[in-house]
C-alpha cells in the first residue's frame, strides 16, 4: 500500500508542476479573493459601513468582513476538496490511465490516499494564501480558538470527503465535470451563508443550505475562529456534519462502486 | 453575399455543436438565475431603507429591477466569453486550421461565433428576465417601446466584444487566465449590482475600461428611467468609439495572429 502510495504522490506532484502552471493555482482561490475584495469595496466605499438593522441578529456577529471573508476562505477550501475528490476517477478515464491502474494489483487505498495527500498540499498552500489575503482586508485573529479549529476542520474535511463522493459518482453517472461540479458550486454559493446568512433566504429553501456541510462548516468555523467560542459552543454544527457524512458516505462509496463497475462495461467491454 | 453565408454557416455550426444535449439548459438559464439570486441576496446585509449612502444613486426599493437589467446586460456578455473559451476546443481539435484552409471571410467566422452563441445563450434568460420584471413592478414598471432599440445595442455591442475576445483566444491556448481574472472585475466595476456612480474616483475610471458599464447605462435609461436617446448622448458616442476601436483592433489581431500561425507552424500546435 506505501508503494502505491508514494508512487501516486509523486506522480501526482510532477503532473501538477509540469502540466497545469501557475494559472491553475490562481484560478483556484480567485473566487475567493474576488469575494473578499469586492466585499470589502462594497463595505467600505459604497456603503458607508451602513448595515441592515437584522444582519447581527442572523450572523451573531457584527463584524461583516470578518463574515464575509471567512466565507470565502471556506468556500474556496470546500470547492477545491470537492473537485479534487470527486475527479480523481473521472480524470484517470479522460487521461487514459483508468485501465491501466485498474489492471495492476496495486492497492486502491494506497492510491487513495496519496491522491489525497498530494491534493491536500495544494489545498493547504491555498488556504495560507486566503488567510494571509484575509488579514490584509479584515479579517480578525485575535480571538482564534485553535484546538476548537482543528477539530471543526478535521469533521467538516470528514463530511466534505463525503459529499465529494456523491458527486463524484454523478460525474461519472453524466461523464461530465463542468456542468455538475459548477451547478453544485454555484448553488452552493446561494443557500451556505457566505456572504449572507441563510435567514435572509425565504423558508422554504434554507433545507438546501441545510444539507450542504459548508453552511454547518462555515457557521462552526467563524464561531471559533473568529469569535474564538470553545467546542461546545458548536456541537450543533458538528452534529449536523456528523449526521451527513453518515448519510453521505455509504451512499456515495456504493454509488461510486456501482458507477465504477458501469464505466468499465461500457468503455472497456 | 459570400460574407453572410460565412458568417451563417459558423452560426449554424455552434448551434449544433451545443445543443446536443438538454445539459446545455443547465449553463443557459439555471447558472444565471443563481448567481443573479446570489447577488441579490448578498446585498441583504447591508443597509437598503431610504436612509443608505446608496439612495442616492438609485432608489433602494426598485434595486431588484436594477440589478436584473444589470445581469441580462452582464449575461449577454459573459456568454460571449464562454463562446470564445471553446475556440480553443476549436484549435485542439484541429478544426480551426481547417476553416483558416478554406476561403471564408475570417471576420466573418469570428463574428458569426460571437453572434450563434450570443443569441443560443442569453435568449432563455432573457425571456426569463422580461417575465420576472413584468411580474415585479407590473407592466408599467418597464418602457415597452424602448426594448427593440435597447437590445439592439445590447446585441451589437455584445457582438463586436465577443468576436475581439475570440480574436484574442487565436494567439495562445492559454489565454482562459486572462477572462477568468477579468470576468469578475467586469461585472462589480461596470455596475452590474452597484450603481457605478456611487464608486469613489479610482472606481469610475475602472469602470471606464469596460464596454458594459456604458451599455448597462444606455439600457437602463431608456428601459427603466424612460430617457430618451438624446439624453444618453454621451455615453452613445463614448459607446460608439469603443466599438469601432474594437473592431478595428479585431481586424488587426485577426491578420497578426494569422500571420504569427504562418510562421510559427500551424494553428494546432502554435
Amino acid at each position: 500500500m506505501w508503494l502505491t502510495f508514494r508512487a501516486t504522490f509523486i506522480r501526482n506532484f510532477i503532473t501538477m508542476k509540469r502540466a497545469y502552471p501557475w494559472s491553475f493555482f490562481v484560478g483556484h482561490i480567485l473566487t475567493g479573493v474576488y469575494l473578499t475584495l469586492f466585499a470589502f469595496l462594497t463595505y467600505h466605499y459604497v456603503f458607508d459601513q451602513s448595515m441592515d438593522g437584522q444582519f447581527q441578529s442572523y450572523a451573531e456577529t457584527g463584524d461583516y468582513l470578518s463574515y464575509v471573508i471567512s466565507g470565502a476562505l471556506l468556500y474556496t477550501f470546500s470547492v477545491s476538496l470537492l473537485m479534487i475528490v470527486s475527479r480523481a476517477l473521472i480524470t484517470e478515464l479522460r487521461e487514459g490511465t483508468l485501465e491501466a491502474l485498474l489492471l495492476t494489483p496495486s492497492s486502491r487505498k494506497g492510491y487513495f490516499l496519496g491522491y489525497l495527500s498530494q491534493g491536500f498540499m495544494r489545498m493547504g498552500i491555498e488556504f495560507i494564501a486566503m488567510l494571509l489575503l484575509g488579514a490584509l482586508f479584515g479579517l480578525t485573529f485575535s480571538n482564534v480558538n485553535l484546538l476548537a479549529t482543528g477539530t471543526v476542520l478535521a469533521v467538516f474535511i470528514t463530511c466534505l470527503f463525503s459529499q465529494a463522493l456523491v458527486l463524484g459518482g454523478f460525474m461519472l453517472q453524466f461523464r461530465d465535470t463542468y456542468l455538475t461540479q459548477n451547478t453544485l458550486f454555484i448553488l452552493m454559493g446561494l443557500v451556505c451563508s457566505i456572504t449572507f446568512p441563510i435567514e435572509y433566504l425565504p423558508q422554504s429553501v434554507q433545507w438546501i443550505g441545510l444539507i450542504m456541510p459548508l453552511t454547518h462548516g462555515i457557521d462552526a468555523f467563524r464561531d471559533v475562529f473568529v469569535e474564538g467560542a470553545g467546542i461546545i459552543a458548536v456541537r450543533e454544527s458538528i452534529y449536523w456534519l456528523i449526521g451527513l457524512t453518515i448519510i453521505y458516505f455509504p451512499v456515495g462509496s456504493l454509488f461510486l462502486q456501482r458507477m465504477e463497475r458501469t464505466v468499465l462495461e461500457k468503455h472497456f467491454g | 453575399m459570400r460574407w453572410i453565408t460565412g458568417m451563417w454557416a459558423e452560426m449554424v455550426k455552434s448551434h449544433q455543436h451545443n445543443f446536443h444535449s438538454k445539459m446545455i439548459y443547465f449553463s443557459l438559464l439555471i447558472w444565471p438565475v443563481l448567481l443573479f439570486l446570489t447577488s441579490y441576496y448578498s446585498l441583504k446585509p447591508f443597509n437598503l431603507e431610504a436612509t443608505s449612502p446608496i439612495a442616492e444613486f438609485v432608489d433602494p426599493d426598485s434595486i431588484m429591477l436594477f440589478l436584473l437589467t444589470g445581469f441580462l446586460g452582464y449575461i449577454f456578455f459573459w456568454s460571449l466569453v464562454q463562446s470564445a473559451w471553446q475556440t480553443s476546443y476549436e484549435r485542439q481539435t484541429g478544426t480551426l486550421e481547417l476553416i483558416f484552409l478554406t476561403p471564408v471571410s475570417r471576420l466573418a467566422f469570428v463574428y458569426g461565433r460571437s453572434a450563434g452563441n450570443l443569441f443560443e445563450a442569453a435568449w432563455l434568460f432573457t425571456v426569463f428576465s422580461v417575465l420576472l420584471l413584468v411580474a415585479l413592478g407590473g407592466p408599467q414598471s418597464i418602457i415597452w417601446s424602448a426594448l427593440p432599440i435597447a437590445f439592439l445595442i445590447l446585441i451589437i455591442s455584445a457582438v463586436v466584444w465577443g468576436g475581439f475576445l475570440n480574436v484574442v483566444f487565436l494567439f495562445s491556448r492559454d489565454a482562459s487566465i486572462l477572462f477568468t481574472i477579468l470576468e469578475e472585475p467586469m461585472q462589480f466595476f461596470a455596475g452590474v449590482r452597484l450603481p457605478v456612480a456611487a464608486f469613489p474616483i479610482w472606481g469610475k475610471v475602472i469602470a471606464v475600461v469596460f464596454p458594459l458599464t456604458f451599455v448597462l447605462d444606455i439600457f437602463r435609461g431608456l428601459v427603466i428611467k424612460g430617457q430618451h436617446l438624446s439624453q444618453l448622448s454621451t455615453s452613445l458616442f463614448i459607446l460608439a468609439g469603443i466599438l469601432i476601436g474594437l473592431i478595428f483592433l479585431t481586424t488587426l489581431l485577426m491578420k497578426l495572429a494569422e500571420k504569427h500561425a504562418k510562421q510559427s507552424g500551424n494553428m494546432v500546435l502554435f
